[in-house]
């Protein structure tokens, strides 16, 4: 059953490639998005004294995967209600957070190529040197972000979906995680009672322990806040499951599967 | 699959609410319309899709979903983008995306609403070659004649209940005692209805329109004798009578009668 599930996985992270490689829309947020933040970033932060142009390539990086988990997972959800796919998933022995899983993995992946246009950027067009000291560490901490992220997306995603036309309200997420997230400055510049929220977001760990194995760390430093990350997208997950569940069963009973 | 507002459902003796882990992969349901597929997608490309949301196994796959192309009549078609198929050609890749997991139940709702008589007629057809599947298929539709073709055993509901259950020819019988009686004309006012309606052995009394013209539609048990007095009111009311037609009740009628409408 589990190969079975991860067959589904895969078939639709290659279906929704397909799809959204021709999105425009899709392809703004992955590649011009991040590069605005990163240059904007850049000419805000350069002049003071705690600037690290890793903190803008990684950040911004990130912010590309907040926006992409964000956004997609829950319109994911919408889509297939505008499609009139999600009562055939529903309908389908099939749990739809596997599917929405699927579909954000294909997302994201799309979001990670943003690295490939921030990092010429900051190199390229300003002369930063940028190398990473622990490169398979680096991308066993940001593997383990992109899930903790995919993670609060199946917790978001059936919250906003319940209602039709819900997920509007994903917009209202996006600055204020980015601001929480210290994706672009450390947390600990923000005021004191911010601290729990950051905290409980996946970048609160993701963002730091991929800046520290860039600029080569202890790594004694490094390992706490990626089992915490590792827990911390783990917890989601189960209670994304759940959600999405009860989420099934609402639309079931309020007759939300489907919007003409 | 909604959660009922009241009473119970049990498919294949599982209780729709309490047990629908059990029902799911036991059925298949097509809707009517357009909706319901990846229109980015070539139709093979959502059968594989459907298949893994069955869990249908890839050795399986590749011999029931060529299968299922050449019964709903597009194989040859399958690598071509759904935006690009017509509405009838839709329908049928969501008949065969229903019978991916070869389910025991196959439920139909309105499978042929909306689409232009060709691609109505393939969709019956199709449907009607599901018989040598030998499932069990419950189809909704509104069309009678569809339903006369299709189905062996009829339940008529009105506002929510089943007010018969019964095989055509059982339904037929509801109306056995009457004739119809469709005489053409133009202007027929609601005056003219009611004279009519209150002659003799007069059962219901319709009007329908027909592009430039009326069909005024007379359920009697008078047979082609109640053609003279329909006729002779017509005319008393200054209304010309065109084509008359008698004819035998069928499934419509039976189904007007059992709702109760006069339409």
């Amino acid at each position: 059953m589990i190969l079975s599930h991860l067959r589904l996985m895969w078939t639709v992270f290659c279906l929704q490639l397909k799809q959204v490689a021709v999105n425009s829309f899709v392809i703004f947020l992955v590649i011009v998005q991040p590069l605005i933040v990163a240059l904007l970033a850049i000419y805000m932060l350069r002049d003071t004294e705690s600037f690290q142009a890793i903190y803008v390539i990684v950040g911004s990086a990130m912010g590309g995967l907040w926006t992409q988990t964000l956004f997609t997972s829950t319109y994911n959800v919408e889509f297939e209600r505008q499609s009139g796919t999600l009562e055939e998933i529903v309908g389908s022995p099939t749990h739809l957070a596997t599917v929405i899983t699927g579909k954000t993995l294909a997302n994201v992946t799309l979001a990670l190529s943003s690295l490939l246009f921030s990092y010429p950027l900051a190199t390229l067009a300003f002369g930063y040197r940028l190398t990473i000291a622990h490169p398979f560490l680096f991308a066993v901490s940001l593997l383990l972000t992109v899930l903790a992220l995919i993670s609060l997306g199946l917790v978001i995603a059936p919250l906003m979906s319940l209602k039709v036309g819900g997920s509007l309200w994903v917009n209202a997420l996006e600055i204020p995680v980015y601001v929480l997230g210290g994706f672009l400055f450390p947390v600990a510049l923000l005021p004191g009672w911010t601290t729990p929220i950051s905290t409980g977001l996946p970048l609160a760990r993701g963002i730091p322990s991929a800046r520290m194995l860039v600029v080569g760390a202890p790594l004694a430093e490094v390992w706490p806040l990626l089992v915490g990350e590792l827990a911390v997208g783990l917890a989601y997950a189960l209670v994304g499951f759940a959600f999405f569940r009860w989420f099934e069963f609402q639309a079931r009973r309020r007759g939300t599967l489907e919007a003409l | 699959m909604l959660i009922p507002t009241a009473g119970q459902a049990r498919v294949l003796g599982y209780d729709i609410v309490q047990e629908a882990d059990e029902i799911r992969p036991r059925i298949g349901f097509v809707f009517g319309g357009e909706r319901g597929l990846y229109w980015r997608l070539s139709g093979y490309d959502n059968l594989v899709y459907f298949a893994n949301l069955y869990h249908v196994l890839p050795d399986v796959r590749k011999r029931r979903i060529p299968y299922l192309l050449e019964l709903v009549g597009l194989d040859g078609r399958e690598d071509e983008k759904v935006e690009g198929y017509s509405r009838g050609m839709k329908q049928r890749l969501h008949i065969a995306r229903a019978l991916l997991h070869d389910p025991q139940v196959l439920f139909l709702d309105e499978p042929t609403l909306g689409l232009d008589p060709v691609g109505a007629r393939a969709s019956r057809l199709t449907i009607h070659n599901l018989l040598a599947e030998e499932k069990t298929i419950l189809l909704t539709t509104h069309y009678m004649f569809e339903a006369d073709a299709l189905c062996q055993r009829i339940a008529v509901i009105n506002r929510g209940k089943i007010v018969a259950l019964d095989t055509p020819a059982g339904l037929k019988r509801y109306v056995q005692d009457l004739s119809v009686v469709e005489v053409e004309a133009f202007g027929i006012s609601p005056e003219a209805v009611e004279c009519i309606r209150a002659l003799d052995s007069m059962d219901m009394v319709s009007v329908e329109n027909r592009d430039q013209k009326q069909a005024l539609r007379v359920h009697s048990s008078n047979g082609g004798a109640t053609v003279a007095p329909v006729v002779s009111t017509l005319q008393a009311m200054g209304l010309r009578a065109g084509n008359v037609l008698v004819r035998e009740p069928t499934l419509e009628d039976a189904y007007v009668r059992l709702v109760g409408g006069e339409a």
